[in-house]
Formats: C-alpha cells, structure tokens, sequence
C-alpha cells in the first residue's frame, strides 16, 4: 500500500495504550483542534467543513457543511445529535470509534456545536453497546471535569453540555427524523418532511444530526484543514472511512481506506481474502440495504459514492458483506425481508403493507406455495414502494429484493421448478 | 389581500392563498386526488401515501397533502406514472383488508370501495394469508372498532390530540401488526365519538347506534340544522321516507359553525321524531265525554272556540325556544298582535346554563333559537315576557284559564320536563303543542301534533348571531303534525269561515 493509503484518522488510535483516557488523547494532540475551532468563526469553521467534502457517513452521504449551514442563525436554542445507533445489519464501525477513542467524538461534536450554534447535543446510543455507553460516560466525565464540555471552555464564552441517551432496539430510530421522535420520549417513527430537521427537529428546534463517524472526522479537519482532507480519497468522495468487513474472509473487521479504494482489494489485502474452499457469490457493499454486486462487478468496483452508485448500489454506511459460492440467495432474502418487516415502524402504507408482503412471499419457498411468478411478483411490489415513503426503510426492503431478483433470480425460479430443491 | 401564488395543476392555471398545499388547492378546483389520511380539519400526517402527484423537475413522485403550492410550479395528476402509482397505493392498502364489505357498515360510502372504482379496478395480486387483527373491540358508549378493516391512517389518533384534545387513542405495534387502540381497557368517553366513525374512511369505527340497522344506499340525504344546542350545527339527516324512519344524523361542514363535526348528543335529534315516539293526532278532553280525537280541523275549531269564550286576560302563552322565527312571528302576531294577549311566559329550565360552552361546539343552552325569540319578542314592545324556570311556578300561580304551552321539542335540555308537564296539567285548560306521544300521558285538555325541526321550513339564529336555515327535508313521520304557523293558518282560516260563527277572535272585539 501507498503512503496514502495508510492515512489513519478515525483509527489513529488503534495500537495506542489506554486509548480510551483523556490523558492519551490530550498526549496525541487532543482538544487542539476544538481550542482552534473557538478562534474562527461559526461560518469560517462551516466553510472549512464544506471545502472538505466530507460526506455524512451514516449512510446518505449527505455533504456535512452544506447540512450545517441549513441551521437558521437567528434562534437561540438549537440541538446537536449525534446518531451512534449504528443498526444497519453488517455495521459496527461506530462502536470500533467509541472502543478506540471516545473524545474524539465529544471534540468533533463540541466543534460542529459551535459551528452551528448549539449549546446542548446529545448522542443517542444503540442500547445494546452497553460496554460502550460505560467508556463514553468515562469521557464525559473526563471532559466535564477538565472544562472541554460545560461553561466557557478555553476561556471563552462557549459553553456546551454532552449527554447521551440510549435507544430501545428499534432499526428506525437511526434515522434521523424517528431518533428526534424516540429522543423526544415518543414512538420510534420518522417525522414527515419539509420540514427539515435543521429547521424544525428535536423539540421543533433546529437540530442536526450527524453519525459518528462524520463527527470524530471533524476534529482532524480543523488541524489538517480542508486540503488535506480532500487529497485523500477521491474528488467526490474525500477522505477516509471505515469499512466494516463481514463473511468467510479470513481477516473480517474494522478498516479505515481512503474513499475510492479498491473493493477487491479491501477483500484481499485487509481481509486476506476468502476463508479456504469458499469463493466469492456476491458482496453487499453498504449494509443490507445496499443492492448486491457480483463477482463481475466487484472486480472493477471502487469504494466511493460515485462508484456505487453508478453500479446501481449504496455505499451506505460501509458495511461489505461477503457472500460466499454457498450461500442460498433465497435465505438471504428471506433474512433481510424478515428484518425489515420486523423492523417498519408502519406509518407509511406501502411500507408497512409492503415489507409485509414481502416476506409473506418470501415464506412461500420455505412452505412450498412459491409460485414462478412470485419472483416476478416480488420485484414489482418492490419497485412500487421504492420512493414512496416518508423515510428511507421502505427503499431499504425494496433495493435488496430488486438486485437479488435481478442478479440472481434464476436462482429462486429454479428453486421453485426443482420441487422447491436447490 | 392575502399573498396569493399561481401553479398549474393538470394544465390550468390555479391561483390560491400563499401557504396552501396542493390538496387544498385540488379540492377548491374539484380536481380529485385520492386520499385517506388527509383531512380538512385537522393536521397533516402524510402517511397513506395515496395523493402522490407529478411535480416538473421533481426526482420523484410527491404527496399533495405535505406539498405547498409554489408560483410557478407544474403539478399533474393525470399521467399514467401518477395513476399506476394510485393504483399501487390503494393495492397496498388491501392486501390485508378483510374485504367483507357485504357486512360492513361503512360498505357504500367507504374510500376503499370508492377509490377502487375511481382508481383500482385491478385485479387482486395478493395470494398469501392475511395479517388477521382484533375486531369487534368496545372502545367506547357509541364506538366498535374493527383493527383488521383498519388502514391506519391515524385520522382518529390527531383527532383525539387535536379536537378533544384526549389522546385517548394510539398506534400499538408497529408495522403491519400495528393497530389503533387505548391505553390498556380505556374507553373513549367524550361527547364527539362518532365524530370518528365520520371522519374514518374505512369500516374500522362503526357507530353502535347505527351498525346494522341500514344499507346506506338506501338513505335520503337531508341538510338541516341541530336543534340540541344554540350552536346549531349544520347537519345532515339520513332517513327512508318511505318506510317513515329517520336513521341517523351526520355533521355538514361548515367553517363558521361547527367545522366538520358535530357532538354525540346531537347525533340522537333524530329519534324523537321516528313515528312510535310521536303524537299522531290531535286530541281534546272534555270533562264528560272524556278523551276524543277529533282530528286536527275538529281539534282547531275546539280550541278557537275555547278561547273565543275566554277573557284575553286569561289566556297566557308559555313558549319555548325550540321553534323557528317564522313560526313565533306568526303566532305572536296572531296572539299578541291579533288578540292583545300579553301574557308570555318563556319556558326554561335551571339547567340551562347558558354560559356554558364544552371548548368545543355543545353550549348550555339547550335550544337552538333562544336568540331568535328573544330578537322577535322586542317587535312586540307591549308584552313583558316573564321567563319561567323550574316547576313553572309564576305562570302556573298566575292561574290562566287557558293555557297555550309550545313544548320543548327536544327534551335533553329539560331534564325535569315530566314534572313540569305534571305541574302544568294541574291548570284549567291547557293546549299543549308538541311532538311527543308522552304527552298523552297527563290530562291535559287539548294537543296539538307538532312537527319536528326537519319537517318543516324555518330559520334559527344561533348563540353568535348566525342564521341556521331549515328546510321541509322529510315528509312529516305522522301525516297529522303541523308547525305553528299552520295551527295559526288553520285557526285563521275557521275564525274567518268557522260553521259555529265564532268569527273575530282576533278582531279584538269578543
């Protein structure tokens, strides 16, 4: 691998004793950053964020600036949220940040608080990363305690208070508008937009959210600056990012690549390749709401937005699911449709009918009712609720089920025309 | 003026106040969008997904009801890409839908039924089991709820967060297990259930009082106006005038009085007026010969000439507010105008608080026309109406040899009304005119068979000063009643020409 290739920001940590404290963290050059940051302005501190491309990594990509700068500057009482609900099946990069380096995170939120004016932020936590909500309650203790969160931090008049709250399970609470719904003590459903969070969120204030992963990039930003940022990676995918390599390679886990680096190569260099006697089926590349791609497409595919996406999937929220020669496409349908039938908050009709239906058919290969035409059947329900909903879940069933159809749908019709035998 | 923008929708330029969605917009042009969980009268929820419109530039299809209308801005919903997508919308929404329309009370005015015939006419695509949910539930005095006919549409939820504003209902479960319910075993205990059966667009919520009793289609559509309260709801009366039964009343929006909804208590004015409840004929007591029924000419010539050989000193009106102006004008005229009776005694009750007001449209006043009488009694400056309460103690002390008591037509407001009536038989003679069979009950002299509030034309003018019109909607339930102004018109027309030459009872001369 090249020099840049080895870029760590997010993991710089990794291999660092005692990571986790306040004191490793202040002896790499901690809260250095966040004392720069209160020496610009709000908006130089937003330019500087737009300037470096750096896309919201929880899985839209959204531009995390051009997001800053929708907050209305005239109204006092503002919120940041931290997303760390990390529920896409296949992701665990979030939790790897908060296991290496839990200020990291409190210093990029207490940086984009003061970009965009918010004195109080909260970082709503998957419930079940218990061992991480105790390392992150350590941190802000920490902090509190030597005046990097509370009043006039650095000596200024800024003043910003951290606490962290912890979701109930629930898929739909990562996105944006049903975190704001569940963190306001309400059901766990996304709200309808306009309006946007920015301008009406948690409490009807103007809110940001953002992952955990675009928040602990923020801190290296402001002391590398912009520049540095958007060398690494591509020119509309900068920087880094961590992926989060599952399946029978012989290397799974967290790494952290450049954006636009080789698929094929995360599998074989940083996942030593696939386990002996299993060959590569199919990758999912951004959690399992992100179509499939096939041994073809993997070949030649890059990890970046544009990439992706022009191959018809999502880099989502970096989760690289390797799907080996044996898997049974009909079973992995059937697990991601279970899921997001468990999973929709009902609401929205065609999601709520639709993610049901879907997994009723589903059920029908496995009690041997599947007709030739459900495969058929399965993709056009699919089509018809993709774009139609308030929130994204409905477009997450919807994808999956179009690109197995597509990719693999000889599969399953010849499940059916075989007796219901693969 | 407010800011006005113009878009077009389906190639016609439409202009409408800034701020208005593009359902709002679609409803004022009569352009239809299909719709379940949008409603008029309360928030917007966009979660039926069922109004997605074309916008020109728009990545995708958007919905109506959450889209505001901008200047300039294309809006189609005619193309094929918008109707497959209707048609989509409404296949979601029955999949799961029992589909047992043939004994569903909602069956005939239900959104599903129509949008499938405006929208669907598809062929059914679902083949799997159905997701199978409670029914049948007991929410509340006037409610069943059947969560499986259910769409979720979450237009009784709002309303109970923003009319009533009791947050008794919510959505349990989520995904296509969700379903409408309370909290544990509560039961919904306002006075504004049914307003969920209306505003319910599918067969969920039926209405106790009216489940099973009717196939819709078969009902007359009547607009009237509520005689509960001095509100004066606009309404809707359902009835089968062929069969003389009246089966239900349903609120008629109207912004300046009652929005889209109307109380539970309102929703019972119809059943006094059901034949077996009525007085059918006119009746006169006489001392020897007993009870006669001497039918309404006989009846009308009786009490013409019992007032033609009484005193006008001794002849005392009690009125009511339940009837219309015309009909006061025309039996004040004839009365007081024609006769100089001066004696008017306003028939009230201690329960009537007039002040009082519910937050949300019942007020205290149980009489539509309190205002109306009272503007009608100052064109009459010579007569001092004393209002009378409880028991009627100063009209009956006042010991009048006749007797004219114009009775509440809706005895909700008039909890102590079987005394008063008792109190009242204790006087010489009294002509009571009223719609209730009950009134046969006491010895009272004369009874006269009254038309109830929706067989007849008439204005009220409610508690703000606003008129209520009624109109003659149904023929009477018994073919004998009359309205006031026709026992006037029938008492004018026997003194004018009368067989017994009691002519000039209102000359002023006897």
């Amino acid at each position: 691998m090249d020099e840049k290739t080895q870029v760590k920001i997010l993991t710089k940590f990794e291999g660092v004793p005692d990571s986790r404290s306040l004191s490793a963290y202040l002896q790499h050059g901690g809260y250095n950053s966040l004392q720069k940051a209160l020496t610009l302005q709000p908006d130089e501190v937003i330019d500087r964020i737009k300037q470096s491309g750096l896309r919201g990594r929880g899985g839209a990509g959204f531009p995390t600036g051009l997001k800053w700068s929708f907050v209305p500057k005239q109204i006092e009482e503002k919120y940041l949220l931290c997303n760390n609900d990390e529920g896409e099946p296949g992701t665990f990069k979030d939790r790897y940040i908060l296991e290496l380096s839990p200020h990291m995170l409190i210093e990029g939120m207490a940086i984009a608080a003061w970009a965009i004016g918010a004195k109080k932020a909260y970082i709503y936590t998957r419930c079940e990363f218990y061992q991480e909500i105790a390392w992150m309650e350590e941190a802000i203790a920490e902090a509190y305690k030597e005046g990097y969160l509370g009043k006039n931090i650095f000596g200024t008049n800024f003043q910003f208070d951290l606490d962290h709250y912890t979701g109930a399970g629930a898929y739909i609470c990562g996105e944006e508008t049903g975190l704001i719904s569940s963190l306001e003590g309400k059901k766990g459903q996304p709200k309808l937009k306009p309006p946007f969070p920015a301008v009406s969120g948690y409490l009807n204030k103007p809110t940001v959210v953002n992952n955990t992963e675009t928040l602990a990039a923020i801190p290296w930003i402001i002391e590398h600056g912009a520049e540095a940022y958007q060398a690494l990676g591509t020119e509309k995918s900068p920087g880094t990012k961590l992926f989060c390599l599952s399946g029978p390679v012989k290397n799974p886990g967290v790494y952290e690549v450049p954006l636009g680096y080789p698929l094929k190569s995360l599998i074989e260099n940083e996942g030593g390749g696939m386990l002996p006697g299993k060959t590569l089926k199919a990758v999912i590349p951004g959690g399992i709401s992100a179509p499939v791609l096939t041994p073809d497409e993997v070949e030649t595919m890059t990890l970046d937005y544009e990439a992706i996406s022009a191959a018809g999937s999502m880099l989502g929220s970096g989760a690289v699911i390797v799907i080996p020669h044996d898997q049974c496409m009909i079973e992995l349908l059937k697990v991601t449709l279970d899921f997001f039938h468990h999973e929709s908050c009902g609401q929205c009709t065609p999601c709520r009918e639709g993610t049901g239906w879907l997994a009723n058919l589903m059920n029908g290969f496995y009690d041997k009712s599947a007709k030739i035409q459900d495969v058929n059947k399965l993709h056009s329900i699919a089509s018809h609720m993709q774009g139609r909903t308030i929130c994204a879940l409905s477009d997450a069933a919807a994808m999956p089920t179009k690109a197995i159809i597509e990719k693999f749908g000889d599969e399953l019709r010849s499940y059916i025309k075989q007796g219901y035998r693969s | 003026m407010s800011e006005q923008v113009t878009f077009k929708l389906n190639e016609k330029d439409v202009t409408v106040p800034k701020g208005w969605t593009v359902m709002q917009a679609a409803k004022r042009e009569n352009v239809s969008i299909p719709h379940f969980c949008w409603h008029p009268k309360l928030s917007v929820a966009g979660v039926c997904r069922f109004c997605m419109v074309h916008v020109e530039g728009a990545r995708k299809l958007e919905i109506a009801c959450n889209l505001e209308a901008r200047d300039g801005m294309v809006v189609r919903t005619d193309l094929d890409e918008v109707k497959e997508a209707h048609r989509w919308a409404l296949e979601f929404h029955l999949i799961n839908h029992p589909l047992d329309c043939p004994v569903c009370d909602q069956a005939g005015e239900c959104g599903l039924q129509d949008f499938y015939m405006d929208v669907g006419k598809y062929e059914s695509q679902m083949s799997r089991p159905k997701v199978l949910k409670p029914k049948a539930i007991n929410l509340g005095r006037e409610l069943v709820l059947d969560t499986e006919r259910c769409i979720l549409c979450s237009r009784c939820v709002r309303f109970e967060e923003e009319v009533t504003k009791t947050n008794a209902l919510g959505i349990f479960d989520r995904g296509d297990r969700a379903i409408i319910g309370t909290y544990g075993d509560e039961k919904i205990e306002h006075n504004y259930q049914e307003n969920l059966v209306d505003i319910c667009p599918v067969g969920a919520f039926t209405s106790k009082k009216f489940r099973f009793k009717q196939r819709v289609w078969f009902l007359k559509e009547k607009s009237s106006v509520c005689p509960g309260c001095s509100t004066g709801c606009h309404i809707k009366v359902h009835g089968k005038p062929d069969i003389r039964r009246l089966f239900r009343i349903k609120p008629e929006e109207c912004d300046e009085v009652n929005g889209a909804w109307m109380c539970d208590q309102g929703r019972t004015m119809h059943q006094h007026l059901n034949p077996e409840y009525r007085l059918n004929e006119a009746m006169v007591l006489d001392q020897e010969a007993g009870q006669s029924f001497p039918g309404t000419q006989g009846a009308l010539a009786a009490l013409l000439d019992k007032i033609a050989r009484t005193q006008v000193d001794n002849i005392a009106l009690l009125v009511s507010a339940q009837y219309t102006n015309e009909e006061y004008v025309s039996l004040f005229d004839f009365f007081i105008k024609g006769m100089g009776v001066s004696k008017v005694y306003l028939w009230r009750t201690e329960t009537e608080q007039t002040d009082n007001f519910d937050g949300i449209l019942l007020r205290g006043d149980r009489n539509p026309n309190t205002t109306g009488l009272m503007q009608i009694l100052r064109d009459y400056p010579d007569v001092g109406a004393k209002t009378v309460m409880n028991e009627l103690s100063q009209c009956i002390e006042s010991r009048p040899e006749v007797l004219i008591a114009l009775c509440p037509e809706i005895p909700s407001g008039f909890p102590d009304l079987k005394n008063q009536l008792q109190n009242l038989s204790t006087l010489p003679w009294v002509s009571v005119w009223g719609v209730h069979h009950d009134l046969l009950s006491w010895e009272f002299s004369h009874l006269l068979p009254m038309k109830g509030f929706i067989e007849k034309n008439g204005t009220f003018i409610n508690h703000a000063g606003k008129e209520g019109h009624l109109t003659e909607s149904f023929a009477p339930m018994v073919s004998e009643a009359l309205s006031v102004s026709e026992v006037i018109d029938g008492l004018r027309r026997i003194d004018a020409n009368g067989p017994d030459g009691q002519k000039g009872v209102t000359d002023g001369n006897h």
